[in-house]
């Protein structure tokens, strides 16, 4: 019987400091065996349990695509015992991966459709990986139009900038990256999430919403996407509870029946409204 | 099925010999209390007694448990292996209830999708030997009304029914038959399963403690926000007995020990009234009050289990109406909720 409680060992093989407060890193993992590596087929949306023995286990989503094979990222937020320990950590340390666990963005529902991704702050991870997805060569003839908004307080805590750069050059994807407040050296959008989406406006025909990020972005921002027709069922996003099992076994992820660490973290606004609002 | 006659007298004996072969569990006394343990060769367990203060669960879900082992290197620790698995283990004296505890959690630890593997090998290893309850021992008992009664076997291997002058034997399934040539005893007759047939009617109407526990799921679908939880919840005190003795209780916390070089990653029985519980490192806490977290465990025993695998995860036992501290009857908010 396989033991979902063991993480595969992984090494450490790049780090990237996002920020210019220094507190979110980018790790690239490698796996140290092929067996390891094989099975942990994943889909963007999906986390993993990050595991550090002495210190323990975070459960963070999944920051790389499954189109870019040969290792994984994660890219955390220092927090408390196990992420800082994480961002103590250099290139050729061994720590464990658990997982892939959870579902994933609804990748055959999206499939057909024009996507509209919106992210705020460093909770656009997993849509990262959404977006490197779709956009390889391999899928991209999937997907409709791809349109991004990412918001961020400032320039410095932008994340992955190497990459918006070059999303910005590609014709296939409609890229709306703004700040609440730019410095001097910026060019870019000013505005809030929800006040950009709202000008970006666009189409619910034929289209799905992924949404990542603050509770108060999230807050006004569904009602703009509602204006602009999206049913709730064309509103997908990702919830955030303590874990530790990740297998729904510990009891303490559940919002009503269910687990989201086995069940989600993905759900449609439609699925949440037949949840109990607990979270 | 095999079914056989054992003399009252013998049946201590032949349980306290089996113990010199094999690891045996079964109820002792403790000072002025009875909870289940291991036994030494040739002692002899309870046979009469009301039940075990711990439920026996903890044989198989551990208060703490070792998941794996790690060890320094250069690169960082490493893992180093799992505990050993465990060994094959007879329990015997289990109640009837504690025993159909057993098959809930089997429903969660043995999913299809992610299988315990911790649980699963002690479990797979255990026989059951169970004391069908001939006089309910409480007045708490309410085991009838969630599903149970007193002389059920479900979950059990070996089922022993007390008849007066001898015990009837019912070795329910292959693990229950191994133990035929250990309990020996006369081939059973019909006269003494007629008895247990009345006996079994007589102990299922000793029970006095009914509650509609089958009613109330279609009210908990409806009223997760109800102004009956404002109150519910204010005398309690946030002590967790209620879900360490309970034998459905499941969750765990997770947490890593290091002595010098070594460590161990483990596993310790959690709980749900616990405000830590959920507590995120940012601070929020999705369940930020006790009325949140009572509201929680009868919705998960009551709501959310029958949703996930269609039985209530509560065997009408009564350890938590017995020990809570400040009186909170399980009984009597079932039967609250049904008057919604
Ligand atoms: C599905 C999912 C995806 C996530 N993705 C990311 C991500 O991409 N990047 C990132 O930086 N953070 C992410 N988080 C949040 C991250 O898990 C917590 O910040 C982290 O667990 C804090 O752990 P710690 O040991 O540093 O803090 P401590 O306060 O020391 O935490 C103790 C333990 O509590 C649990 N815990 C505490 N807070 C949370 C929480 N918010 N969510 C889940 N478990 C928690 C963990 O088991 C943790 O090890 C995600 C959470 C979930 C549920
Ligand atoms: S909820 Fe109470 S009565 Fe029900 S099984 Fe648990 S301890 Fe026993
Ligand atoms: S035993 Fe009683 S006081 Fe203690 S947590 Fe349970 S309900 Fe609250
Ligand atoms: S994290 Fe343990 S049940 Fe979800």
């Amino acid at each position: 019987m396989q033991n979902p409680y063991i993480p595969a060992p992984v090494e450490v093989v790049k780090i990237v400091t996002e920020v210019d407060t220094k507190d979110i890193k980018t790790f690239r993992f490698a796996f140290q065996n092929k067996e390891d590596e094989a099975a942990f087929q994943y889909l963007p949306g999906q986390f993993a349990e990050l595991s550090i023995f002495g210190k323990g286990e975070s459960p963070i989503g999944i920051a790389s695509s499954p189109t870019q094979p040969g290792y994984v990222e994660f890219t955390v937020q220092k927090a408390g015992v196990v992420t800082s320990a994480l961002h103590e950590m250099e290139v050729g340390a061994v720590m464990g991966i658990r997982g892939p666990l959870g579902n994933s963005w609804p990748i055959d529902f999206l499939a057909g459709k024009n996507i509209v991704i919106v992210g705020g702050g460093f909770a656009f991870t997993t849509l990262r990986s959404l977006i490197n997805y779709m956009i390889d060569d391999r899928n991209r003839s999937r997907f409709g139009k791809i349109t991004v908004i990412y918001g961020a307080r400032n320039p410095g805590l932008l994340i992955y900038k190497d990459e918006l750069a070059a999303w910005a050059k590609r014709d296939d994807i409609n890229l709306n990256v703004t700040v609440d407040k730019g410095d001097a050296d910026w060019k870019g959008r000013e505005g809030f999430v929800p006040t950009v989406c709202r000008e970006v406006a666009p189409s619910s025909e034929n289209a799905v919403t992924v949404i990542c990020g603050p509770p108060v972005m999230i807050r006004f921002t569904l009602p703009v996407f509602f204006e602009l027709g999206f049913s709730k069922e064309n509103i997908i996003t990702s919830l955030e509870m303590r874990m530790k099992c990740g297998i729904g076994k510990c009891g303490r992820c559940n919002v009503g029946e269910k687990y989201v660490c086995k069940d989600g973290p993905v759900f449609s606004l439609a699925e949440l409204d037949k949840l109990t609002k607990e979270y | 099925m095999e079914k056989r006659l054992i003399k009252k007298e013998t049946l201590a004996g032949i349980v306290g010999e089996l113990a010199g072969k094999m690891r045996v569990c079964a109820p002792m006394k403790a000072e002025d209390q009875v909870l289940f343990r291991v036994l030494e060769a040739g002692e002899k367990p309870l046979v009469d007694f009301a039940n075990a203060k711990n439920a026996p669960k903890n044989f198989f879900f551990p208060r703490t448990e070792t998941l794996l082992k790690f060890t320094r290197t250069g690169k960082g620790m490493v893992r180093a292996g799992e505990p050993e698995e465990g060994e094959k283990t007879l329990l015997f004296g289990v109640r009837p209830c504690d025993a159909r505890s057993f098959t809930l959690l089997d429903m969660l630890f043995d999913q299809e999708k992610y299988k315990d593997p911790y649980y699963i090998d002690k479990r797979a290893k255990t026989t059951i030997v169970a004391i069908a309850c001939v006089h309910p021992p409480y007045t708490t008992c309410f085991c009838t009304s969630v599903g149970g009664n007193p002389t059920d076997s479900a979950g059990v291997d070996l089922l022993l029914t007390d008849l007066g002058n001898a015990y009837l034997a019912e070795f329910l399934t292959p693990k229950g038959e191994e133990l035929l040539a250990a309990f020996g005893g006369s081939p059973s007759n019909a006269q003494a399963e007629k008895a247990k047939e009345g006996i079994a009617a007589k102990a299922a109407a000793e029970i006095t403690s009914h509650i509609p526990a089958h009613e109330i799921k279609p009210i908990l679908d409806t009223h997760f926000e109800d102004p009956f939880w404002n109150t519910l919840h204010q005398k309690c005190l946030a002590c967790g007995t209620c879900t360490y003795l309970c034998p459905t209780c499941h969750c765990f916390d997770i947490s890593d020990e290091v002595k010098r070089n070594d460590g161990i990653r483990i596993r310790n029985w959690d709980s749900c009234m616990f405000p830590m519980f959920t507590k995120e490192t940012s601070g929020h806490n999705p369940r930020s009050s006790q009325k949140e977290r009572w509201r929680q465990r009868v919705m998960h025993k009551f709501r959310y289990y029958p949703d996930n695998f269609n039985a209530i995860a509560c065997v009408g036992c009564g350890r938590c109406v017995m020990a809570c501290p400040v009186n909170l009857d399980i009984r009597k908010i079932v039967t609250d909720i049904a008057k919604i």
